[in-house]
């Protein structure tokens, strides 16, 4: 009995690290932040308590409107795409073909690859004098290539363009696995009753791939949702503000000029953003299993 | 062991490489140690010119006398990055050998990107790190170091036997003020940042293109670009033409906006003389609340970035953007001066890294044909008294202190402030910072007597060319900082009060949303006028008012 109630004790003693490393890292900056949102607290001044001020100004402020249309945007076009590619993708890979070891591979080597390097390699890309895409759009007789970094919507293109480079790879990755699960006796069931492809893929593949695309299309948003590297690194925010995602927004705002009670409202803001987004998702999600 | 055990741990192996390379920050910022590479004279140099003429000013620098205590001491530079060979951040490399030799003590240099470099510096500060001793500073970052107490005052030291002796006198008025605040000095001599305007001699002065500038324009070629207007009809006349006989069209100017690429500070350049007056009596540098002001009222802290002048300047700027290659709005400051230095536009104006750069064969097509004046002014400048435009019968000129100017500081935290301010000081010699100037790599810019050609200065001709200067491209360029510093009637004032980087952001991003058609210029510089408006708020006008009125020297 007393043995028992060691073993009981002890088990606490191990999740005791883990504990502590939740609270310190994730429970404390969580709480600690929350009530800056309530503070005006700028680098070199006295904190002080504003309530409301800060989520009001954000309303008010036509800098995070902008961000938040931008974002937006970038998370409709590059979850779609990324998304639409991937299933393709693992379409054409789930079936037996010569070097599909290696394509598989290959296709996963952008995931790996830090994002801010890609908005570097984005920018020699899509240099608009001397980058690979300009010079084939010139060579394909274009005269005047867009201006990637210049012109708004090209910009903003561009960005999600290097981003669904490198997350397609992610889609294709988990959908694939998802179709390799499925039960083969429903196709061959289903290959007796029409010949049509298009028909299994919609009455059978798609409705059974469907947790997996859930999963996938939650991931890629709330990733999406956060960009703020290859915009970084590839226009800095430019032209104007025209690629100025949200998270770069918070960024600028707390760690380059130092606001940091502003900058947490705003980081506030996007967590209910991602939490209402989440749950519309999951409840979608539980209703598809019941 | 199972096979599939095996897979599995090369798997991890492989993925960790793959995630924690992958996730490393793309620049180093950890400090950077010694290496064994080759040296001259203990120098790494890249000729043996180079080494000599280092070790000439290393022989001829003051040296004070330096404590046997500093021996086997350590300190640490933050820098912006930009290499062992880079601006700024290149003679910290090539002289710390020879301060190892002169006190037994050494220094590590931590190069941060410029995109993160005052945040890393103020995020050491805020959260007490206190990693850095010396910091390579931008002078306009002075009004949050100071209003924090990060910095300390380093006139205790000036005649302290142990310390290098430098000659605070030479450097030109304009720039030594960015070095102190108040009554105390806290940086000392190093980068002296202007902008001129560069322009290719050879093609300005061929009479084949002032005689078809003549024939087209109905007028002279108005070669001496007293007025942007000037140079805005040259700058048009040239672009699209192929005045360098490569077969293709080339360009008029070289400019750039792209967001965080520095442009703004082209535009303030610019923008200067249609808004800075001079004050109408004695002496007309004179700071009045109409007069000699170019960023707040003087009186209210009202901005006045959207003043007419202001909007004109902008104006002016766009159509000189129609002038140059249609992809400019999205270059960085590189790529502007590498149209220019290949020799595919006319016309430059930026800091006088373009005059060094113009002298690198590496780098450069154009050396020999060099040509640099101060920055253009304007006959037609805004008053901000009378409200409308003036139409005077001389331009304007208004000379500037544009940039970083970049220069060490001291922090208040230093671990051994003592062998950090002799490194400041010997640095700032006057050997030491002429031979940094005269060598166009190290980015450091011409700005005390000692950079000058007589009368205005002791320079000669020869240190210019031993940096590999071409004999009139050192003439052009050295007399147009010269004339900036010295021979301008009045000077546009510097910003460097609390929360400036954060309005230079906001303006950076309002200035590229005109030029590339987004809003028009009038509402692009409204709009910076309400965001400053609210840092100033948000920051405290009144706090803000005093400082401004103190950096300026306002007085009712």
């Amino acid at each position: 009995m007393k043995a028992m109630a060691h073993k009981e004790r002890i088990k606490f003693f191990f999740v005791i690290p883990g504990i502590l490393w939740v609270l310190i890292f994730t429970i404390f900056p969580l709480l600690y932040s929350l009530r800056l949102s309530f503070f005006q607290a700028r680098l070199g001044q006295d904190q002080t308590f504003i309530g409301m001020g800060n989520f009001q100004g954000a309303f008010s402020d036509y800098r995070f409107w902008n961000s938040l249309s931008i974002t937006v945007f970038f998370v409709v076009v590059s979850v779609s795409l990324t998304v639409l590619l991937g299933l393709g993708l693992a379409l054409l890979f789930n079936r037996p073909r010569r070097g599909l070891r290696f394509f598989r591979s290959s296709f996963v080597l952008p995931i790996f690859t830090a994002p801010i390097a890609l908005g570097y390699l984005g920018l020699t890309i899509f240099h608009e004098d001397v980058g690979a895409v300009n010079v084939a759009l010139r060579m394909l007789g274009v005269v005047n290539p867009p201006g990637w970094f210049h012109q708004v919507w090209a910009a903003r293109l561009a960005i999600t363009l290097v981003d669904v480079w490198q997350w397609t790879s992610f889609c294709f990755l988990v959908l694939l696995a998802g179709l390799q699960n499925l039960p083969e006796e429903l196709y061959e069931a289903a290959q007796l009753d029409t010949s049509s492809g298009w028909g299994i893929f919609r009455h059978i593949t798609l409705p059974l791939l469907a947790p997996v695309l859930f999963t996938v299309t939650i991931l890629r948003l709330v990733e999406t949702l956060k960009v703020l590297d290859i915009p970084f690194s590839m226009t800095s925010g430019g032209p104007g503000a025209a690629t100025q995602t949200y998270s770069f927004y918070v960024y600028l705002v707390g760690l380059r000029n130092f606001n940091a009670g502003y900058a947490s409202a705003l980081a506030y803001i996007l967590l209910l953003i991602m939490l209402f987004i989440s749950s519309f998702f999951f409840n979608r999600l539980r209703a598809i299993y019941d | 062991m199972d096979k599939r055990v095996v897979t599995l741990v090369g798997l991890i192996a492989l993925l960790s490489t793959m995630w924690f390379g992958g996730a490393a920050p793309t620049h180093q910022a950890g400090p950077v140690r010694a290496t064994a590479a080759p040296t001259i004279l203990g120098f790494p140099a890249a000729t043996e010119l180079e080494a000599k003429t280092a070790q000439a000013a290393f022989n001829a620098a003051d040296k004070g006398k330096p404590d046997p205590a500093w021996k086997g001491k350590k300190f640490t530079i933050a820098v912006y990055s930009a290499g062992q060979r880079g601006a700024i951040s290149g003679p910290l490399y090539f002289w710390r050998n020879k301060f190892t030799e002169l006190t037994g003590a050494t220094y590590d240099i931590v190069e941060i990107p410029f995109a993160e470099l005052r945040e890393k510096i103020y995020s050491d500060f805020t959260t007490s790190a206190y990693k850095y001793d010396v910091i390579i500073n931008c002078s306009n970052w002075y009004g949050d170091a100071i209003a924090n107490d990060w910095i300390q005052p380093i006139d205790k030291y000036f005649n302290e036997p142990r310390m290098p002796k430098w000659d605070r006198a030479s450097i030109a008025p304009a720039v030594a003020n960015l070095m102190k605040w108040g009554e105390h000095w806290y940086g000392t001599n190093n980068d002296h940042d202007a902008q001129v305007l560069y322009y290719r001699r050879d093609i300005l002065s061929d009479p084949k293109w002032q005689a078809q500038f003549k024939q087209e324009m109905g007028r002279d070629m108005p070669v001496a670009m007293d007025t942007w207007e000037d140079v805005l009809e040259i700058a048009k006349f040239f672009n699209r033409k192929d005045w360098n006989g490569d077969g293709k069209p080339d360009n008029g100017i070289s400019l750039h906006l792209k967001v965080g690429g520095q442009g703004f500070f082209h535009f303030m350049a610019l923008s200067a003389p249609y808004v800075v007056t001079p004050y109408l009596g004695q002496p007309p540098t004179k700071v009045t609340k109409y007069h000699n002001v170019y960023w707040f009222d003087p009186e209210t802290m009202e901005p006045l970035i959207n003043s007419p002048g202001h909007v004109r300047a902008l104006e002016t700027l766009i159509a000189l953007s129609k002038a140059g290659s249609p992809a400019m709005w999205g270059w960085s400051l590189g790529e502007a001066w590498a149209d220019f230095l290949s020799g595919k536009s006319v016309l430059v104006f930026s800091w006088g890294d373009v005059g060094s750069l113009a002298e690198d064969p590496t780098q450069s097509k154009i050396a020999g044909k060099l040509g640099a004046r101060g920055i253009p002014g304007t006959k037609q400048p805004y008053d901000l008294e009378k409200k409308q435009f003036l139409n005077l019968s001389k331009p304007n000129m208004v000379g500037n202190q544009v940039g970083c100017s970049w220069h060490p500081v001291l922090s208040k935290f230093a671990k051994n402030p003592d062998l950090a301010y002799y490194f400041m000081a010997w640095q700032a010699t006057p050997p030491i910072n002429h031979w940094n100037v005269y060598m166009g790599w190290t980015g450091v810019d011409p700005g005390t007597t000692y950079d000058w050609f007589p009368p205005a200065g002791k320079a000669t001709i020869d240190e210019y060319v031993a940096g590999g200067y071409k004999a009139d491209d050192a003439k052009s360029f050295i007399g147009a900082f010269t004339d900036n510093f010295y021979r301008y009637p009045i000077f546009q004032n510097y910003i460097r009060i609390p929360g400036t980087p954060e309005m230079m952001e906001v303006w950076d991003v309002h200035l590229s949303e005109a030029v590339t058609g987004q809003v028009s210029p009038k509402e692009a510089l409204d709009r910076t006028y309400q965001d400053w408006q609210k840092i100033i708020d948000n920051i405290g006008r009144a706090k803000l008012l005093k400082l401004y009125q103190q950096s300026i020297g306002y007085t009712k």
